[in-house]
């Protein structure tokens, strides 16, 4: 659509943000796939109407604080994207918007209290940790925790998992395929450091050398999508620093973080990074399409019956990377294993990196309609490409009290192979 | 002024469904026909059918304009606010209310998406013919006022002939039950008037639709055409050979270049036209005209065919068909869609004149219709940003339906006069039969509050663009009093 | 009063609607009880011929008064019909007396009736002025829906003067099969399985002796062959010779089963069809032809006498009936009058130059 914003006063994100804007012809099939439509339904709820609220803001004929709620209750999940006859770039536009944001934004002291507390502690894998026991015992005291940061207190899981140490270098079993550097995540070690030992091992057993670098850190997506560009670019920076370039691939097992990585050039598009991190990105590949592409040199041995498999596509691994096929192709690598479907599978669980906190209302429903339609399938177990997607969904099958238990898509397949 | 109507609808709606705030009316200044925005004085998002009657009762006694709005798709500028009124918007009103298999009809809610009822019916092995591009988000409130099309219609018509029964409040206030579950009516037929009556009548509250039962077997075949004529012969000869198609559409290489970018179809290589054609009916009876089908495109001449092998192939092919609208969104993001009617002997002709007006305005033009009943889509694309251009392409639009009209076709096929083709109706209709049709607008809003300023030319333009005058009223062909 | 007016052309016609305060228009007076009031009666007779045929657009445009009998053959010649299979054709039905009448036969059931076919009309409303509503393409979304008011709108609203309308191409060949029913509810049963079956049949009838269901199939014969032999596998009965089929379909399509008395049209629904049977067996010497898949049922009265019975119980069903011909009030059953359709006819007939609908 047409609009009169000045990329050039905006600055480096401001042409990205323009051409999305601009490819816009408003057709409405975006409502169709949007969560928060389904949930809201109003039309400053979707992406088209996020788009011109946006163009108004970046435009000058609109104060940021009107555009606010709306922005904030976007899931960032760009279900939008694949529904988009026109292309709209939604990505580039949602979260540059959000850092521009940033200084206009109104929070309350306890939105604040939490954003920080999420900004502190989750990227940063030994804080994280204090903080999930310290969660784990304040859990107890829920009714006197401020309201702001009971929605904190509900995700955080019981009982955290004893951390795991892995490898600097994993060698590859047998003939050497290929040689990969993984990037192990953040929230994923604390809350489920298994994921990263499954990876390796699956992996490994494949003929693949792994590497895990030392100086790498969190992916910068939590504050990317916050609207932090400065944190955001100095996580970008580490990573860029930390991944040498000897590697087949730098493999990710968290939706969130491989479409972060896919985001460097962005993050840091008018920086002296940007190329650099151009060329990065296009070497970020998640785990389950560098495996299907190498292909499975052990078929995994399955559970000797016929197992039913729901699979749930992480909005951050489906719509931001395009990969549906890959994790499916490899669940049914495994022998007796049938794939259930979920219905509405286009629509996000609700995790959105900290959206479970920052609106809890709206990713309760989504998480409870997820719950349900995934125990309708009558599966035996829930598989997903995101720690966020597992954690959400164990909190919300559980508060149906279902007994279904949610692996990671490396964890089944680890399994399988034993 | 303002400030007592909206207390007034105030108390007619919990406060969070009446939308005032100048970011809320931001998001509804527009539907599908994007080079027009304005702005409402407040959006009702009513959740029942009583707050809609609420509403309409309570806009009549304040003489409040009105503009229902469904999904906001609308390539007419059918639910484009009036500036000074209200939009009514319909979406939450999105129950199917009753499914009746062994009597295969549907009653549903405004706000029911045009998909969502086919899938409710899938199970049945019914579905809902009308099928608009826009189907995964267009409401049946919407198809009903405009009486949608799509692919399907020379088979089986449009959305008026699949409505059986309507509950609706007119703008009078007056609160109307017409037709019912059955196929037949005896009377004149009310469901009839009241469909494509593009908001100017009423708001409908419940709506009877017919289900058809799917077809037992689909023989969907894709066939590129070296050249636009061709595919128009194409057509002629399967019309002339007696056989009734399900669908025949055909793209042109401008809109086959946007789908192949938008859902990554492969089309024929090295074809300026791809045709599309469909038969469906029970097995025995498409094995047996899939043949002749075959026979006729092969004396077509066709670059190459490629009948669908499967349902996923066949659902490949229509949705790159779908897409092809907003896709062309991909080669110029300015663009206006055409609708015009041609009659269909005179396709190859009609789009032989569009391509030379294109060129004669230095405009690229690309093409999507529904060959089978010679309803044109041309879409003109532009650069918004050039001064003048959209003027000039307006003025190329205006050109290519005085054509229409001159072939004796018709300014739309399907989206409705809107505000778009306001001043095109006198050309198409004399000054006594736009009275008549005054007339029995007054009949069911002698207020003129339900969608004014739409359909009839002259008197308010309710639109405001951007950057000031729109360029028609430049021209002095709108105006506002 | 009741003198007839004539007119050869459509500006006589025209002339003579201003010049006559009160007047009624006559088609072929096949369903005379339609036009059975106090006013002048206009004959369209003389509006005759098809004044543009382009089988390859699927369309026609013919003058009002053209007998369908015309139209059918005209249509027969280039291989294309009316799928709607009009009704009363050899007593003489005219295009626009069909359309007024808003009476679709058998065929209705499989693409739609008189409404779905309509695509344009030239009528003169009630104050003189000859109006072109809708269009002359298949395919038409300008201005308001007239022309598919006009279907059954008995004269009440304007006089027809020219109709354009959609065609088919003829179907390859047609199957009749007759199917033994024990009765209604077997054959609303029955009817309602054939409607939502892979069969895609063009007509679902029940005969007046109530105990035979009549399905006609469309396609290549050899598909035919094959979907008849599906259904006797299923329902007793047999595929009718040509001859047969036609004779049935003829004299459904004429009324030659009816009575002397009133004969009703009921639009009804394959749910309500056996409450309805019920009712009509009390009603002595009544015979009923429920038609397009127990959509339609037409209703013979031995004479006016039971009439009154039949409204009451037709209102206790919550349904409507229009007496075609026949001594008995024009309207049975449930009627719910609105406002708005005094409003419309203020706006197509403000000096009440046509009889209203009561009348």
């Amino acid at each position: 659509m047409q609009h009169s914003i000045q990329p050039q006063k905006i600055g480096p994100l401001g042409e990205p943000m323009a051409h999305a804007v601009q490819a816009c012809v408003h057709c409405g099939f975006c409502l169709a796939a949007c969560p928060t439509y389904a949930e809201l339904g109003q039309e400053m709820d979707t992406p088209r109407g996020r788009i011109i609220l946006m163009k108004q803001v970046l435009e000058g004929n609109l104060p940021w604080e009107n555009a606010q709620p709306h922005i904030d209750r976007c899931l960032g999940c760009l279900a939008c994207e694949p529904a988009c006859p026109s292309g709209v770039p939604y990505r580039d536009l949602i979260s540059p918007f959000r850092t521009l944001a940033q200084p206009h934004f109104k929070r309350s002291p306890g939105e604040k209290l939490r954003r920080l507390l999420a900004s502190q502690t989750i990227p940063y894998p030994s804080r994280f940790r204090i903080a999930a026991l310290a969660g784990g015992v304040v859990k107890k005291l829920r009714p006197l925790i401020p309201s702001a940061l009971r929605p904190m207190v509900d995700l955080v899981p019981s009982s955290v998992p004893r951390a795991q140490k892995l490898p600097r270098i994993a060698a590859a079993i047998g003939e050497h395929r290929g040689r990969v550097a993984l990037l192990t995540g953040c929230a994923q070690q604390v809350l489920d450091p298994d994921i990263n030992v499954a990876t390796i091992e699956v992996l490994t057993r494949n003929g693949v050398e792994v590497i895990v670098p030392e100086a790498q850190g969190c992916c910068g997506g939590l504050a990317w999508h916050t609207g932090d560009l400065e944190a955001a670019r100095r996580f970008a920076r580490k990573n860029l620093d930390a991944f040498s370039s000897d590697v087949d691939a730098i493999v990710t097992n968290a939706a969130g973080c491989g479409s972060a990585m896919h985001e460097y050039h962005l993050m840091l598009r008018g920086t002296e990074d940007e190329k650099r991190a151009d060329v990065f990105r296009k070497r970020v590949l998640d785990v389950s399409v560098f495996l299907q592409r190498l292909g499975l040199r052990e078929i995994p041995r399955g559970a000797g019956r016929p197992q039913r498999i729901a699979y749930h596509d992480a909005c951050h691994l489906a719509n931001a990377q395009g990969v549906r096929r890959e994790p499916r192709q490899l669940l049914r690598a495994i022998p007796g294993v049938e794939i259930c479907e979920l219905t509405d599978a286009h629509l996000c669980c609700g995790s959105a990196g900290t959206y479970n906190i920052d609106q809890p209302e709206i990713a309760a429903s989504l998480g409870e309609k997820k719950a349900r339609v995934v125990v309708a399938t009558g599966a035996e177990v829930l598989a997903s490409g995101n720690i966020g997607c597992l954690t959400q969904l164990r909190a919300h099958l559980a508060k149906l009290d279902s007994p279904l238990p949610v692996r990671h898509t490396m964890q089944v397949l680890r399994d399988a192979y034993r | 002024m303002s400030d007592g109507v909206i207390s007034r609808l105030a108390s007619l709606l919990p406060r969070e469904r009446l939308l005032t705030h100048v970011e809320q009316l931001a998001a509804y200044e527009s539907d599908g026909l994007t080079a027009f925005h304005s702005r409402p004085l407040a959006v009702a998002i009513p959740e029942s059918a009583d707050e809609v009657i609420s509403l309409v009762r309570c806009c009549r006694q304040e003489r409040l304009p009105f503009v229902a709005r469904g999904s906001g798709t609308s390539l007419s500028g059918g639910s484009l606010p009036v500036a000074g009124g209200i939009v009514i918007a319909l979406n939450r009103l999105n129950r199917i209310l009753k499914l009746d298999p062994a009597l295969r009809i549907a009653v549903v809610e405004p706000g029911v998406v045009n998909t969502q009822v086919s899938m409710a019916a899938a199970p049945h092995g019914l579905h809902f013919s009308p099928d608009p591009s826009s189907q995964t988000i267009c409401t049946i409130g919407g198809n009903v006022a405009f009486n949608s099309g799509g692919a399907h219609c020379l088979k089986y018509g449009m959305t008026s002939n699949h409505v059986l029964g309507l509950k609706a409040v007119l703008a009078s206030g007056e609160v109307v039950e017409w037709g019912g579950t059955s196929r037949e009516t005896v009377g004149p037929d009310w469901c009839g008037l009241f469909g494509g009556n593009e908001g100017l009548f009423g708001i409908a509250l419940e709506i009877t639709l017919q289900l058809l039962q799917r077809a037992e077997c689909f023989h969907t075949v894709l066939a590129g055409y070296r050249t636009l004529e061709q595919a128009g012969e194409a057509v002629s000869m399967i019309v002339a050979s007696g056989l009734l198609p399900g669908a025949i559409e055909i793209m042109d290489a401008l809109a086959l270049e946007a789908a192949t970018a938008a859902v990554h179809a492969e089309y024929p290589r090295g074809c300026e036209a791809v045709l599309i054609v469909e038969l469906e009916g029970p097995r025995e009876t498409v094995e047996i005209e899939r043949a002749r089908l075959d026979d006729i495109l092969l004396a077509s001449k066709p670059v190459q065919t490629r009948p669908a092998q499967d349902a996923e192939e066949r659902q490949a092919i229509w949705k790159g068909r779908k897409c092809a609208f907003s896709a062309v969104g991909r080669l110029s993001p300015d663009f206006i869609v055409q609708d015009g009617v041609v009659p269909r002997r005179r396709l190859g002709e009609a789009l032989r004149r569009i391509g030379q007006m294109s060129k004669e305005a230095g405009l690229r033009c690309a093409n999507v219709f529904h060959a089978g009943d010679g309803n044109l889509h041309p879409l003109i694309l532009f650069k918004g940003s050039e001064p003048g251009a959209l003027e000039k392409a307006e003025a190329l639009a205006g050109r290519i339906l005085r054509m229409c009209i001159e072939m004796g076709g018709s300014i739309t096929g399907e989206h409705g006069i809107g505000v778009e083709k306001r001043q095109y109706l006198p050309e198409m209709f004399t000054a006594d039969e736009i009275d008549c049709m005054k007339r029995l607008r007054a009949a069911f809003d002698p207020l003129e509050i339900a969608n004014p300023g739409k359909m009839f030319p002259g008197g308010e333009a309710p639109v405001l663009q951007q950057r000031g005058l729109h360029p028609l009223e430049q021209a002095g062909v709108l105006s506002r009093e | 009063m009741s003198a007839q007016l004539a007119p050869n052309s459509i500006s006589e016609l025209v002339e003579a609607v201003r010049s006559t305060p009160r007047l009624i228009p006559i088609g072929g007076n096949t369903k005379p009880r339609l036009s059975k009031v106090d006013a002048a009666r206009l004959s369209i007779a003389g509006l005759r011929g098809i004044t543009e045929y382009e089988p390859s657009e699927f369309t026609f445009t013919a003058l009002a008064g053209t007998p369908i009998k015309e139209i059918a053959e005209a249509l027969k010649q280039r291989g294309q019909y009316l799928p709607f299979d009009p009704m009363c054709v050899e007593a003489g039905a005219t295009l626009g007396g069909t359309v007024a009448s808003g009476l679709s036969g058998p065929g209705r059931f499989r693409f739609g009736g008189l409404r779905d076919f309509i695509l344009g009309i030239r009528f003169v409303d009630g104050s003189g002025r000859l109006l072109r509503m809708g269009g002359k393409v298949v395919k038409n979304a300008a201005g308001f829906d007239l022309p598919k008011f006009f279907v059954g709108s008995l004269g009440r609203f304007g006089v027809l003067a020219e109709i354009t309308f959609k065609v088919f191409p003829q179907r390859v060949t047609s199957h009749t099969l007759k199917l033994t029913v024990e009765g209604a509810d077997a054959a609303a049963s029955i009817s309602m399985q054939a409607a939502g079956s892979r069969w895609e049949p063009d007509a679902i009838d029940c005969l007046p002796d109530g105990a035979t269901l009549c399905l006609r199939l469309a396609g290549p014969p050899q598909a035919l062959d094959a979907l008849s032999r599906e259904i006797l596998s299923r329902s007793k009965g047999e595929v009718l010779s040509e001859d047969e089929a036609e004779t049935i379909w003829i004299d459904l399509r004429e009324f030659r089963w009816a009575a002397e008395g009133p004969l009703i049209k009921v639009a009804i629904t394959p749910a309500i069809w056996p409450a309805f049977a019920r009712v009509i067996r009390t009603l002595s010497g009544a015979r009923v032809h429920v038609s397009a898949g127990g959509n339609i049922a037409f209703l013979s009265l031995p004479d006016h006498t039971a009439f009154s019975k039949f409204d009451e119980e037709l209102r206790k069903l919550g349904l409507c009936g229009l007496t075609l011909r026949g001594d008995a009030p024009l309207w049975s059953g449930t009627r719910t009058q609105t406002i708005i359709t005094s409003g419309v006819k203020q706006a197509l007939d403000p000096q009440n130059r046509f009889p209203s609908l009561e009348d």
